[in-house]
């Protein structure tokens, strides 16, 4: 009765376009498996579907039912959204709609940006992904614009510029709709831009509120920052937060420290390495948990974050849960940011645990030496973190999370203080040596099944590069994901047996959606290598994975 | 192989104006002896080849790969240079080319010079 009654108010509180896109589907979006409204697959961001025609005795008849050019050659991190027949996708040079049935186009809108742009995109030349709400098509560019498209036709409707390259401010994270306003965060701490994240009306673009991620002298967490509140940089915000309705809470996941080289910012450095819980309409700060204090190792604290129920010693347990760069598992209570678990769920060396009480890391004697000299260290894992941007799932009936996990170390060596005292934003924020430490058995990654609880495995695949994709999970009892030499994955989730493979044209960095149209199940996931890893990092292993962008969505054959 | 380019590296104006800076006083030695000379040119070559390794890591790395070491194809692998395209070079780094970002105003001649000198270094054809 009362959900009748709250949909009919909202119904007369904003009138439904032909095309519309409400905010009470959004609030359904768990319980609408035959869409895919949001990032995440909804708001508590768990990436999991109650879908199950597709499942552990069907998934063999899996086939393609068409794929799409993306004409574009720089990586597909986005992660397709699903609504009434239409996918709507992202690259870093446009946004299209595709007929979802029949891989047609519907439209296609490209984005240009100035060419010195790319100057401060550290990570890959990406865009991950678009939010859509009452008829229209949300996403940021390159060139720190946040955009809105009509979404029957394409058609810019209003764009509105966030910030500047000569700042160091590029954008590539998908915007978040939560109580009615756009959420949109940004990247840049490799080039000292100063993070924030913000809010725009999503009618006309007008920004609602900017929160700066750090501090300014004066201001709460300034005296984090003794050796410099004046210029403190970093805490870009760079992925999409998850939300709670309920408590009226965005959280939203804070970035490292800038430069990474620590000599010259003693304290902890607020609000980097953070995890902030803020409400949607105001952007006030309700509570913040810090993972990494005072970080000389890159632990932006990105990863996704996803809501989730457990019953924690018999209780029922309102949880946030984070896979974090720096190679915990934390699970804390999402009310009050209190601290739950956190435990090591790859190769940890760091730091020998993380203090219950405070929630504060213990820093073994070489993270000690990191921030105080310029001697080589060796520290696991890698600045590259257990894991990165790309989101894991979660299965709620038995509570186990589904982690792409890089599993590698590093040498490391701050530069000398003469190298990064004089910088300023645009520049690099880096100011140290790394050189990567791989296991003998040459596996760099691994897809892993974790209790959030304990941080361990239930059972974990190894990979000779790490996948550097999105995970998806299903009630058919599948975990969704795909390889950097380009393989789709279907894995038991039971078992971590890979049940099901289909070679894409590259390498996969994309984000696999499921759901459902006229009783048909459908699975869609982008190919197109790139992303920092690929970029960056010398790999024999894929010498031969060709790029260019293609969208696949696959279905099953009949019998 | 190095060696070899080294001997045949046309004097780029940049170039010479980082060896009279850098290295005056054997400048001076040059004027009187063509053996030193040439080893003053290949020791300001080092340098060059030293600096614009370190250009590269700070500006280039996150695209084209550590060391030069490519594996995307997403960034050009600019270890495909050859020795005549260096104004390709130039003119690809000042204005850009799609996603791949201009440098103008961030780079002077000189520096680019330096990045010549390092890829051309690690060419797969000298
Ligand atoms: C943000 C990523 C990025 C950065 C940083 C970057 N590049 Fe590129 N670069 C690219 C991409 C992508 C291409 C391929 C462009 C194309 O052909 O579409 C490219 C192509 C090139 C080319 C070949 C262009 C041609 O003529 O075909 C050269 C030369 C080059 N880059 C040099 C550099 C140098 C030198 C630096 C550092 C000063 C650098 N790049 C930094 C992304 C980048």
């Amino acid at each position: 009765m009362k959900s009748v009654l709250f949909a009919t108010l909202l119904v007369a509180a904003c009138p439904l376009t032909a095309f519309g896109q409400t905010a009470n589907d959004l609030l359904n979006a768990e319980h609408t498996p035959q869409n895919v409204l949001t990032y995440g697959m909804s708001y508590s961001q768990q990436r999991f579907s109650p879908l199950t025609q597709i499942n552990r005795q069907t998934v063999k008849r899996l086939v393609p039912a068409w794929s799409y050019s993306m004409n574009n050659n720089t990586g597909e991190e986005s992660q397709p959204l699903v609504y009434n027949g239409v996918v709507y996708i992202t690259s870093q040079n446009k946004t299209v709609a595709v007929d979802a049935l029949t891989g047609k186009a519907i439209w296609n809108t490209p984005i240009d940006y100035p060419s010195d742009t790319t100057r401060v995109v550290c990570c890959g030349i990406v865009n991950r992904g678009a939010a859509i709400y009452d008829g229209k098509v949300f996403r940021t560019t390159l060139d720190a614009r946040v955009i809105a498209l009509d979404m029957k036709t394409g058609k810019q409707i209003w764009s509105v510029k966030s910030g500047d390259a000569k700042d160091g401010i590029a954008m590539t994270g998908a915007p978040l709709i939560a109580d009615g306003v756009l959420m949109v965060g940004m990247a840049g701490a490799e080039y000292g831009s100063r993070g924030y994240v913000e809010a725009y009306d999503p009618n006309d673009g007008r920004r609602l509120w900017r929160h700066y991620t750090v501090p300014r002298p004066g201001e709460p967490g300034a005296d984090s920052w003794p050796d410099h509140a004046a210029n403190a940089s970093g805490g870009s915000s760079w992925t999409t937060g998850a939300f709670d309705p309920a408590l009226d809470l965005v959280y939203w996941g804070i970035g490292n420290p800038a430069p990474w080289n620590a000599l010259l910012r003693r304290g902890d450095d607020l609000y980097t390495n953070s995890i902030l819980a803020l409400r949607p309409k105001t952007g006030e700060v309700v509570w913040y948990f810090q993972t990494s204090p005072n970080d000389p190792f890159d632990h932006d604290n990105i990863t996704s974050i996803i809501l989730a129920d457990l019953t924690i010693d018999g209780r029922p347990a309102k949880v946030l849960l984070q896979a974090g760069r720096n190679g915990f598992y934390y699970v804390l209570d999402r009310k009050t940011g209190e601290l739950i678990a956190a435990n090591p769920y790859v190769k940890v060396t760091w730091a020998s645990g993380v203090d219950k009480e405070t929630g504060r890391p213990k820093w073994t004697e070489t993270t000690k030496k990191a921030i105080a000299y310029t001697d080589q260290i060796e520290t696991w894992p890698h600045i590259t973190g257990g894991t990165n941007w790309y989101p894991s799932s979660f299965d709620p009936r038995t509570a186990t999370a589904y982690v792409n996990t890089t599993d590698y170390g590093m040498k490391y060596q701050p530069d000398p203080v003469e190298e990064i005292k004089n910088l300023k934003p645009g520049d690099a924020y880096r100011g140290v040596k790394i050189t990567p430490i791989y296991n003998a058995d040459g596996m760099r990654g691994h897809l892993r099944a974790i209790d959030p609880l304990t941080g361990k495995s239930k059972w974990a695949i190894p990979f000779k590069s790490p996948n550097w994709a999105g995970t998806l999970v299903t009630a058919g009892g599948l975990v969704f994901t795909g390889e950097l030499t380009g393989e789709f994955i279907a894995v038991d989730s039971d078992t971590g047996k890979i049940l099901w493979q289909f070679q894409t044209p590259s390498g996969i960095i994309g984000q696999p959606v499921t759901w459902e149209h006229d009783g048909k199940q459908y699975v869609t996931v982008a190919s197109g290598t790139g992303g920092v890893y690929v970029l960056k990092t010398p790999d024999p292993n894929l010498a031969h994975v060709p790029p260019g962008g293609t969208l696949w969505t696959f279905k099953l054959m009949d019998e | 192989m190095t060696g070899a380019y080294r001997a045949c590296r046309p004097p780029l104006a940049g170039g010479l104006a980082f060896l009279r800076h850098r290295s005056r006083g054997r400048v001076v030695l040059c004027a009187l002896c063509l053996l030193v000379a040439a080893s003053a040119h290949a020791l300001a070559q080092d340098e060059a080849v030293a600096s614009g390794e370190r250009l590269y890591a700070k500006y280039c790395s996150n695209c084209h790969g550590d060391d030069l070491q490519n594996n995307s194809g997403v960034a050009f692998d600019l270890r495909r240079l050859k020795a005549d395209e260096h104004a390709r070079f130039v003119n690809s780094v000042l204005h850009g080319k799609n996603a791949m970002p201009s440098w103008q105003g961030v780079l002077a001649p000189a520096q680019l010079d330096d990045l010549w000198a390092y890829i051309r270094a690690h060419a797969y054809e000298q």
